[in-house]
């Protein structure tokens, strides 16, 4: 069943130098018990897209267009249509989000137990104990040891890898249907990110959620992703099953994302591989296809159409969608 | 239902904190803190000892009057207030009768202070401590009056402000916290003296003067309402503007972004999270300024005819009564250091990431 | 649950807080409002200099203290113009009986006369008053007349034998017994003087002379609550806050001639700001209320026109008139002995820009002929021989001197004209000093030649510097009041080897001699008439031989609330006669 659906989703921030268009018309599902990564370089949209979904972008800030189609218990209701109120409810309840720089997004001067039972607290009323054994259970969860005490601990004190179990903790208290994780490892070492990985799918399949995994690191796709988004430029230029989209990249952009993770079995002299160029600015876009500065298959496109024409997001089998000219059939 | 902003949202003290292991470390900081500034204090009492003992006046011909110029009433004086024994003595005689108490003279003319004893003012014929125990009240109640006001006026307005960042209210409190910052207090109290209260009658000159809260409270507020407004006035202005921008920087951390993705009411993010880590250098900022104030708010104090010790403290230097002048910079030197130490504490207790020890 | 209580309570405290605050400013009472028939009386000070009767000295206070508190044997008439400088009779019968060649002074106490508890006034509190002078290390800065007038020999060290009331050892307390004596019936008061004092009953008219009660005597402590002998007493006196006199009930105005007592209750508001002081007053907040301080020079002109007349909103509530003290620059004549270089300094002097320094000539006073006021009258007559004077200065006469000096004294000449000696000029520091400094620079530069150079001494340091003769400097700046209405206060002080206040150091001059025989004969003469002309003599004299450079002759301002009447400038004290305002 689809859990959420995200329709012609456009964010846009004007600012002095012009219109910065961060999202761009993007469109995705994701069903239930589903993981769903999100991939792309800085800038290219993935956290945007997912705090306009949350409602996180205040309306001072930016114009946010489009359709949010969420399955609560009550039934389908768009996200963005609903008043603050209403979707104030759903945050943390429904809808989780935990971020990436564990230190910061905490409070520094409450425990971290506090800040769990507030987030229990907000959506239930019931006594603080009950609140305070949740906070306890959950932590033990995440794998904390000696919750009982840590649960008076502040922010500072916990080690990164601790603090990242901790938010996910506090993420998880209200049981939501749907988690969504910005880039949760990235600030961690290799070794803890694997943990963080594991406990997030095992918590997944436990407490039957979808996840939302925003990532750049192609190497913690392939191991905890259904599907793949990728997107460049505010767009979503390649959607696919994560098989699928290893074994057979259709983007040029994809493919030099693929290329460029150190692979194990080549040779360690080997050079590794990058794609040259930078990504556009979002105020002005070029003409055309966003990637075409930087993309070296283009010349397989007759005269000057990535250049001159968007390409559409067209599905090249019933899972896979690309956003190219290439493969296109015409 | 639209969202309510309040004020009056709750600032929740954290219930836990592991309370063992923090009380043994603040008691072991509190006494390390306490030890230093009782060396700080004996530095700066001989300091303004050497300072005073090296002026170009002789304290005892000050002790006469100023038409006075009889040489032998000048002695007698010189003889009788110790002036004429060597310094480190007189410096050891005044620390001593810190502790124990210090006569002066003999016989008829034995005069006697008694623990803490700073000394004797011959121009007031008074022990300095019971001149200074007469002013401090007054300042006491000066002070704290004018900071409650500026905290309330200045922490409130600056949250107005930036909650409505770019509103009427932002504008009207920057023009406010110019106006503020500009205006000295002595122009502040005489504008609304002439003004307000003399030509316009809005609100009428006090009958009488000062009297302690205990005698009359009515009056006791009456006298020093209009003090504490040009105080706070000046006070509040600077805090508005530290309160806004404070307001507005902590609204983009992260951890706010965080109790929003939680789904907190507006007003619980602002009362509880954005306030409580904006306002914390606040503790610091008013705790010194009330020690500032402490030693004596002098123009104010004149303009509006408080018998303070910033009143004291100014005879004091006109007149060059030296045992006073010595005794309230000493008082200065003692509220400063202590306001610090309270200050550090105070702010421990606030951000768990200050680590106190 | 925990946390809406606590919102709540906060609340709470912020309403009651909010709450007392309005309460407490709802019963705000305004200024005069409590007691209609009360005269207020503002003042920048933050206590009365002195409140004891032996140790006041300033006009004002005795003023102040002797119309409401403090009687004395001898009171100058409460009148205006020359009418109040005749003395009266006050606590004595009569203005008092001389004998033995003006050596013995006898005063009787009249009857009904009490202290504010109702004990009768006598001769042992009379001579007990007066012997509190005698302790000056405790009984400081009043006038010591009594020491310098009354028999009683004097130690090797210069100092009275008799050391007043206090003192228990090495104290001649027979002497003053044998100097003051009472008669049997304790009413008749006899002083013996050492030496021939012809107007001793206008010293009788300072408050030293007041009866002061040996049990009520505390030393330096009565300053703060002395008793009274007068129409009111102190029912409040608290320094930096206030002083309230009311009436006393023990005072019958039947024993007293001269005192009135018109409001039943007298305030003193201590600390006031000085803009707030004047503001109030200038605003009619209180109606019946007075400052008892100079008005500020900012706020003259609001009440003045430029000629220094009252404006028609403040006629009746305020006065410019001349006060009793005259301004000079006195000079050294020992080292300043050139008589040319002497008046080239007084026509060289650029008065107008001096007095615009003080508000102007309106308000700052006319530019002296001599040492003494005209407003003393018997003694006044116009100096003559001043005619080149001009205000701006008269460089043509400055120069003339200057020519003539250079013949007549080549050596003064030339130092004062050398850029790295001129004339020295000691002047006590502060603002006006130093702006006076260059006015008076470059006038001299610009209209003599001289070059002047200015000695700055710290108010406390000045009087021990001038009266040096090794230390004072060519000119210094003085200002003199007769101590009563005789300028027998003033020539003799001034210009006698012995004096009081003898800056001008004249008596190596030539005519000295002569001089000195004339003012000692002046001084003993009976005829008051005859007297006068003679000190107007004097004068004349020492303005021809320049032993001080004229200066101002200063005036004062008052002003007062619409609802105060009697309001009179009392020119033998140089104040309002307080006792005499009433409310309208």
């Amino acid at each position: 069943m689809t859990l959420l659906s995200v329709k012609n989703l456009s964010v846009e921030f004007p600012t002095t130098d012009g219109l910065v268009q961060a999202v761009n018309d993007v469109s995705f599902d994701i069903n239930a018990g589903e993981t769903l990564a999100i991939v792309g370089e800085s800038g290219s949209g993935k956290t945007v897209t997912n705090l306009a979904i949350m409602g996180l972008i205040p309306k001072k800030t930016a114009h946010v267009s489009g359709k949010v189609l969420f399955e609560s218990a009550t039934g389908q209701v768009d996200l963005l249509a609903i008043d603050k109120e209403k979707l104030r409810r759903y945050r943390g309840r429904d809808i989780a989000m935990i971020f990436q720089d564990s230190m910061s997004s905490l409070h520094p001067f409450f425990t971290i137990g506090d800040q769990i039972i507030e987030a229990h607290q907000i959506h239930n009323k019931v006594d603080l104990k009950v609140s305070r054994n949740r906070a306890i259970e959950l932590l033990e969860l995440v794998g904390i040891q000696g919750a009982a005490s840590r649960i008076n601990s502040f922010p500072h004190q916990f080690s990164g890898g601790m603090r990242q179990r901790a938010m996910i903790a506090m993420a998880l208290v209200n049981n939501p249907s749907l988690l969504i994780a910005d880039e949760p490892t990235t600030a961690l070492d290799v070794t803890v990110q694997a943990q963080i990985i594991k406990i997030l799918q095992d918590l997944q399949k436990e407490l039957k959620m979808s996840l939302i995994l925003i990532t750049h690191d192609m190497g913690v796709v392939a191991g905890a992703a259904n599907r793949v988004n990728v997107m460049y430029a505010g767009r979503i230029v390649e959607s696919a099953g994560v098989n699928d989209l290893y074994a057979n990249p259709l983007m040029p952009y994809t493919q030099g994302l693929l290329a460029s993770v150190p692979r194990m079995d080549r040779p360690h002299t080997a050079r590794l591989e990058t794609i040259p160029g930078q990504p556009p600015s979002l105020i002005s876009l070029p003409m055309g296809c966003s990637f075409s500065p930087r993309c070296s298959q283009k010349s397989s496109i007759s005269g000057n159409k990535c250049e001159t024409s968007m390409p559409q997001l067209t599905n090249r089998t019933s899972e896979h969608s690309a956003r190219c000219f290439i493969g296109e059939s015409q | 239902m639209r969202e309510n902003f309040s004020l009056a949202s709750t600032f929740l003290v954290p219930e836990s904190f592991n309370r063992e292991w923090r009380r043994n470390r603040l008691f072991l900081y509190i006494s390390r803190r306490l030890s230093i500034s009782l060396l700080m204090l004996l530095i700066v009492s001989f300091a303004v000892y050497v300072i005073f003992a090296f002026l170009p006046f002789d304290p005892a011909a000050l002790t006469c009057g100023k038409n006075c110029n009889d040489p032998g009433i000048i002695e007698a004086n010189r003889h009788r207030l110790g002036y004429d024994l060597p310094f480190f003595t007189q410096y050891f005689l005044f620390l001593k009768g810190i502790f124990f108490g210090r006569t002066f003279g003999e016989g008829a003319a034995l005069i006697s202070c008694p623990a803490p004893s700073l000394g004797y003012s011959f121009q007031q014929h008074a022990c300095v401590t019971n001149l200074i125990g007469e002013a401090l009240p007054v300042t006491l109640s000066l002070a704290v009056g004018a900071l409650f006001m500026w905290l309330a006026l200045g922490v409130g307005l600056g949250i107005l402000a930036a909650r409505f960042r770019g509103g009427l209210t932002d504008r009207l409190s920057t023009v406010f916290v110019l106006v503020g910052t500009s205006l000295p207090t002595f122009l502040t109290g005489l504008l609304l003296l002439v003004f307000v209260v003399i030509k316009w009658k809005f609100i009428p000159f006090p009958e009488g003067n000062y009297v302690p809260f205990l005698e009359n409270p009515f009056q006791w507020i009456q006298i020093l309402f209009l003090p504490w407004l040009t105080l706070a006035f000046a006070y509040a202005a600077l805090y508005t503007r530290f309160v806004r921008s404070s307001v507005i920087e902590t609204s983009n951390e992260d951890y706010i972004r965080t109790a929003r993705a939680k789904g907190l009411t507006e007003s619980v993010i602002l009362g509880k999270h954005t306030l409580r880590a904006a306002l914390a250098p606040i503790v610091t900022m008013a705790g010194l300024d009330f020690a500032g104030l402490l030693g004596g708010a002098i123009l104010t104090e004149s303009v509006f005819n408080l018998p303070g010790l910033g009143r004291l403290a100014i005879k004091a230097v006109t007149d060059i009564d030296l045992p006073i002048i010595v005794a309230t910079t000493l008082l200065a030197a003692f509220i400063v250091i202590t306001m610090n130490l309270i200050v550090d504490i105070l702010y421990a207790f606030i951000d768990p990431r200050v680590r106190v020890a | 649950m925990a946390r809406v209580k606590k919102s709540t309570s906060i609340a709470i405290v912020a309403v009651v807080a909010l709450a007392v605050l309005v309460a407490g400013l709802a019963k705000m009472s305004g200024l005069g409002s409590s007691n209609k028939n009360t005269i207020t009386y503002l003042t920048h000070s933050e206590i009365w200099t002195h409140a004891d009767p032996n140790r006041n000295y300033t006009g004002q206070h005795i003023a102040w203290f002797g119309s409401y508190m403090h009687r004395t044997l001898t009171a100058y008439a409460r009148a205006e113009g020359a009418a109040g400088s005749a003395v009266v009779a006050d606590l004595a019968t009569d203005t008092g009986r001389s004998s033995n060649g003006n050596k013995t002074w006898e005063f009787t106490l009249r009857d009904g006369a009490t202290f504010e508890d109702g004990s009768a006034i006598t001769c042992a509190d009379v001579k007990y008053g007066v012997s509190r002078t005698f302790a000056t290390d405790v009984i400081t800065d009043g006038p010591t007349y009594a020491i310098g007038m009354l028999d009683i020999p004097s130690a090797a060290d210069g100092s009275s034998v008799y050391k007043g009331p206090y003192a228990t050892a090495k104290n001649d307390v027979a002497a003053y017994d044998k100097a003051v004596t009472c008669s049997e019936d304790n009413k008749t008061i006899t002083f013996n003087l050492k030496r021939a004092v012809g107007d001793f009953n206008y010293t009788t008219t300072y408050l030293s002379f007041s009866p002061v009660p040996k049990a009520a005597d505390d030393g330096d402590a009565y300053d703060m609550h002395p008793v009274s002998s007068g129409p009111y007493k102190i029912e409040k006196y608290k320094a930096k806050d206030e002083m309230v006199l009311v009436r006393n009930e023990n005072w019958d105005q039947a024993s007293d001639p001269i005192r009135k007592a018109h409001p039943d209750r007298i305030v003193v508001r201590f600390g006031m700001a000085e803009e707030v002081r004047d503001q109030l007053v200038l605003n009619d907040s209180d109606k019946n209320s007075m400052s008892l301080d100079a008005i500020l020079p900012t706020n003259l002109p609001t009440i003045f026109d430029d000629a220094g007349s009252t404006k028609p909103e403040f006629a009746g509530r305020a006065l410019n008139v001349y006060d009793p003290y005259v301004n000079y620059q006195a000079v050294n004549v020992k080292k300043l002995s050139c008589l040319d270089v002497r008046k080239a300094i007084f026509y060289a002097k650029d008065f107008a820009a001096l007095i615009k320094l003080s508000g102007g000539a309106a308000f700052g006073g006319d530019q002296a002929d001599g040492v003494i006021k005209p407003l003393m009258g018997l003694d006044y007559a116009k100096v003559t021989g001043l005619d080149e004077y001009k205000p701006s200065g008269n460089p043509e006469a400055a120069k003339k001197y200057m020519d003539a000096a250079k013949k007549s004294c080549p050596d003064v000449y030339a130092r004062v004209t050398d850029p790295k000696r001129g004339i020295t000029f000691d002047t006590t520091i502060s603002d006006t000093a130093k702006k006076a400094a260059g006015i008076w620079i470059d006038a001299m530069k610009k209209n003599a030649g001289i070059v002047a150079k200015f000695n700055f001494l710290e108010p406390g340091a000045y009087y021990s510097v001038v009266l040096d003769a090794t230390k004072q400097g060519d000119l210094s700046a003085g200002g003199w009041a007769p101590d009563w209405a005789n300028a027998s206060t003033v020539i003799p002080e001034l210009f006698t080897e012995g004096g009081g206040f003898p800056l001008s150091q004249n008596w190596g001059d030539a005519a000295y001699k002569a001089f000195k025989q004339k003012s000692d004969a002046a001084l003993v003469e009976p005829d008051r008439i005859k007297q006068g002309k003679m000190w107007a003599e004097l004068n004349q004299y020492a303005i021809d031989q320049m032993w001080v450079i004229p200066g101002v002759f200063s005036k004062t301002q008052e002003v007062w609330g619409s609802g105060l009447g009697g309001v009179y400038f009392w020119e033998s004290q140089g104040a309002p006669s307080f006792g005499d305002i009433f409310i309208k």
